[in-house]
């Protein structure tokens, strides 16, 4: 056993990633994420550049996508939509979190999201609980 | 080696054909996959029938399970012994390898030859307090991996926020064959603050007033994460109003502060004194205000 201490990587907006790096982190080859570009799924920062650089907020949703891509059996167009649900479901979540922080009264709003990852969690379950 | 059932783990006959096997397995993901199952606790399930899946759907793998013939799960066996020649060559012996991973070497083997591959990534949910998010925190990450077991040390800078993602780099498993080495995901939830709920880097909290203070405004003392400040309220502050004092929210990891508010709500005592129950009274008659005047309004249309 060792212990080592490192500094950590934002997968936000704040870094960018090339195209081979958001590859090899999420498991896909370079042309398949050449086709999630084609698709609009996946949307470089700078279109004209010869080498493609993107957000770094791309990994976690497109590592999910490849996952469930992998262990589903589906093709690359099926995983490219689901990019799309996850991203918005991610973005309905951050939503319902900024309401629940305003609305006066509700003390622990990160209880109802104990658990699985958030978005994995029933949807209506999620928004239609009262405390 | 133990024996794995890998039909009965799918629930599938020995004869079933690759559409059967894989019909199966779809309706079991669907079920177990912990990303979309709605049952806690469903990741080794998925595991077993994923391990299932992996062999039956390879003809390969498939042919080589088959030989082993038909055992009970959890049966001590010795695979045939040519298997030693195809298997890892530093492994000397089956007894400690998994009957997964000797499948998997097998299917390698006859495949390609060896390629670089990219050590395992892990993920891992980390939970911090809002304190520890603002000032930042250092983590002991225990990892059970193909090492035997490491303690990372972990630095978290000021200003990640619930649900922030969190990447080490090039930190998990190693990689072989010239592969790089895995990293490591964090996935950051703040636990509940008993006073203050966060919004990415803006806080809020109930700030209570006496219906006297929201009326005629009032200097009060209220929390913040640098310790109580004195905050002015208006005079003529309604229910619902927030109060914004800048930049005492959370560090946001780019050298600045979100903002703190005050969600205001105006309590009332639970019982009254005779006084104020007079005083009270007085400012009933006296006050033409109304609260309903634009539902009344609106009804007289």
């Amino acid at each position: 056993m060792s212990a080592t201490v490192m500094e950590i990587g934002w997968l936000d907006a704040r870094e960018t990633v090339t195209a081979p790096e958001l590859a090899r982190a999420c498991g896909l080859s370079p042309d398949e994420l050449e086709e999630l570009v084609e698709y609009g799924v996946l949307v470089p920062l700078r279109r004209n550049q010869p080498e493609r650089v993107f957000s770094a907020e791309w990994i976690v949703p497109l590592r999910t996508a490849a996952r469930l891509r992998q262990d589903f059996d589906l093709d690359l167009f099926s995983a490219s939509i689901l990019i799309g649900y996850i991203s918005r479901i991610e973005e309905l979540e951050r939503e319902v979190k900024s309401l629940r922080a305003r609305l006066p009264g509700h003390p622990h709003p990160a209880h109802r999201f104990e658990g699985p990852e958030p978005w994995r969690e029933p949807h209506g379950k999620t928004l239609i609980s009262t405390h | 080696m133990k024996y794995k059932d890998y039909y009965a783990a799918l629930g599938v006959p020995r004869n079933a054909d690759t559409d059967q096997i894989k019909k199966a397995y779809r309706k079991l993901a669907r079920q177990y996959h912990p990303d979309v199952s709605k049952s806690a606790g469903t990741e080794a399930r998925f595991k077993e029938i994923g391990e299932a899946y992996a062999t039956l759907k390879d003809p390969e793998k498939r042919a080589a399970y088959d030989e082993l013939g038909r055992r009970p799960a959890g049966e001590e066996f010795a695979p045939p012994p040519q298997w030693s020649h195809e298997y890892a060559s530093d492994a000397q012996s089956f007894e400690d390898i998994d009957l997964a991973d000797l499948l998997d070497a097998l299917g390698r083997r006859h495949r390609t030859a060896r390629g670089p591959v990219h050590g395992r990534d892990y993920e891992t949910a980390v939970r911090i307090s809002l304190e520890d998010a603002h000032r930042g925190t250092t983590l002991s990450l225990n990892l059970d991996d193909e090492e035997g077991g490491r303690t990372l040390r972990v630095t978290i800078p000021p200003g990640v926020s619930e649900g922030q993602k969190l990447r080490l780099r090039g930190k998990g498993g190693k990689g072989r064959n010239g592969g790089t080495d895995g990293d490591i995901y964090l996935h950051i939830t703040l636990t509940p603050h008993p006073v203050f709920r966060a919004d990415e880097h803006d806080l809020y909290f109930d700030l209570a007033l006496a219906p006297w203070e929201a009326a005629l405004g009032a200097e009060v003392e209220v929390p913040t994460l640098d310790g109580p400040v004195v905050l002015k309220v208006p005079p003529g502050t309604r229910s619902g109003q927030k109060l914004r004092l800048r930049g005492r929210g959370l560090a946001n990891g780019r050298g600045g502060r979100g903002d703190l508010y005050g969600a205001v709500h105006i309590d009332v005592p639970a019982a009254l004194t005779e006084r104020e129950r007079e005083l009270f009274k007085e400012l009933a008659s006296a006050s033409r205000f109304n609260p309903r005047a634009v539902v009344a309004k609106e009804k007289a249309k």
